[in-house]
């Protein structure tokens, strides 16, 4: 198992995590990404502990801007924000589950900043423009001493919105050109976000673009958290004005929407038992479950039957080593 | 089923001023096809490679040249990794490798050298056999 190599098993890992230790960081963020059972434990561990760290998603249609936005945007963010993490996620080969992630290629220029983390994520075949288990590694992020947190998503189609339950605050970008009033008003993406952002404001339709989105919050009603703002991540226009207007929303109490509070707890909780508990079934070596799924396979056993064995055997045996803390 | 955590992870890059970028494209969806996850970045720094290595905890890194610097970058980045605690994350080299170039690159550690017309197999075997050496995982099996 990849987070067990060369001695660092997930309690050594999250020790590191808590000093901010980077090797620690981004091994533990593998184990999560790999859903080992250290991973599911390491998750567990983190999913308390955001604390102070808020977090931006970062969504809209492929080449609209959104790796150029973030790098830009930085220089202002760093100053209001001490450490910042940036999850940046591609898509996964439906073909053969290789990636080629390239986001970070755009933010070259703060490869070396000790006070950011970049992370390139594989969809890994997840839809909804994030990973599954993005929401653990925010959470990483956040014990391993970041004050913020960037998502950027996975730039395809309309309706990629997974990202709204997981951060405090969303951005969707858009280039100039997207279409008419009726694109702007159909379901989806544009109405997770609470800045609309029209990227490109060098190009001669974005004060169009602009008129069809102001025209579509205006139909929404006032909401005043919601606002459109033009910015050029090429010339550096409009940059300053939209870190203000992130950093006003994420000031105010009222875009705390964390995802615990967003989430059903018994969904919740669903979700992080069939992780732990799949993770436990699929690795290691064990002769009883060996047995088992070769049964349900060859029809010896009904598959319900063999479902059931497992559950019992995991919950009789000592589940790995003593949980995290 | 192939687990996940079999999964190998690469970071392919070339020098930012170095628009050179057919090769490390073949390549990258080489490894892609090859069910690999590739991370891509133009460094400035030779540093920089290593502070993306390590936040994107990859397996190998693949540096490719096109113009100069193939000794001297190469010999920063060994010098970061084995400062950054990871002197045995391994590095392998491609691109315009001359002759002259390759007892020093050897000397520093690159564990190969593909110099043009390496069979894009042999290229994606290397990547694959150094993933899974640096993972501690054996040959072929499954994790």
């Amino acid at each position: 198992m990849s987070a067990a190599r060369k001695g660092f098993d997930a309690a050594t890992l999250l020790t590191g995590v808590r000093r901010s230790d980077t090797l620690a960081i981004s091994r533990a963020i593998t184990a999560i990404e790999n859903e080992t059972s250290a991973g599911c434990e390491l998750a567990l561990a983190v999913a308390d502990s955001r604390g102070g760290c808020r977090t931006i998603g970062v969504t809209g249609p492929p080449g609209a801007g959104k790796s150029s936005l973030i790098n830009a945007l930085m220089a202002e963010l760093l100053p209001r924000f001490g450490r910042i993490g940036v999850l940046t996620v591609d898509p996964s080969s439906p073909v053969s589950g290789g990636a080629v992630l390239g986001d970070r290629v755009r933010m070259a220029a703060y490869s070396g900043n000790p006070n950011v983390f970049i992370r390139s994520l594989a969809s890994r075949g997840h839809l909804g423009g994030v990973t599954r288990t993005t929401r653990s590694v925010i959470d990483l992020l956040a014990a391993g001493g970041m004050d913020l947190v960037i998502v950027e998503t996975v730039g395809t189609g309309q309706s990629e919105v997974e990202v709204a339950g997981l951060t405090d605050l969303k951005l969707v970008v858009c280039a100039p050109g997207l279409g008419d009033e009726m694109q702007a008003i159909k379901a989806g993406v544009l109405e997770i976000a609470d800045l609309l952002v029209v990227n490109k404001a060098d190009l001669p339709d974005a004060e169009r673009t602009m008129m069809h989105l102001k025209a579509m919050l205006g139909y929404r009603g006032h909401d005043e958290r919601r606002a459109a703002l033009k910015v050029s991540s090429m010339r550096g226009e409009g940059l300053t004005e939209l870190a203000e207007a992130i950093a006003a929303r994420l000031a105010q109490s009222v875009v705390t929407s964390t995802p615990e509070r967003r989430m059903h707890p018994r969904l919740r909780l669903a979700e992080d038992v069939a992780a732990l508990a799949a993770a436990l079934v699929r690795e290691g070596a064990n002769p009883e479950l060996d047995a088992l799924a070769e049964a349900a396979a060859t029809g010896a056993l009904p598959r319900h039957d063999a479902v059931m064995a497992a559950l019992r055997a995991l919950a009789e045996r000592e589940i790995t080593v003593a949980p995290l803390r | 089923m192939q687990d996940p955590a079999a999964r190998s992870r690469v970071l392919l890059t070339k020098s930012f001023i170095d628009s050179h970028d057919r090769a490390i494209a073949t390549i990258a969806l080489a490894l892609r096809d090859a069910a690999m996850e590739v991370v891509l970045i133009d460094y400035e720094q030779p540093e920089d490679v290593v502070s993306v290595a390590l936040q994107e905890d990859v397996d190998v890194i693949g540096v490719s040249f096109m113009s100069g610097g193939q000794v001297e970058t190469t010999e920063k980045i060994v010098a970061e990794l084995a400062r950054q605690g990871v002197p045995d994350l391994p590095i392998v080299v491609g691109g315009i490798i001359r002759p002259f170039d390759v007892p020093p690159l050897e000397a520093v550690g690159v564990r190969e050298i593909f110099r043009g017309g390496a069979p894009m197999a042999d290229v994606v075997a290397t990547f694959e056999r150094l993933s899974r050496e640096y993972r501690g995982l054996s040959q072929g099996a499954e994790a």
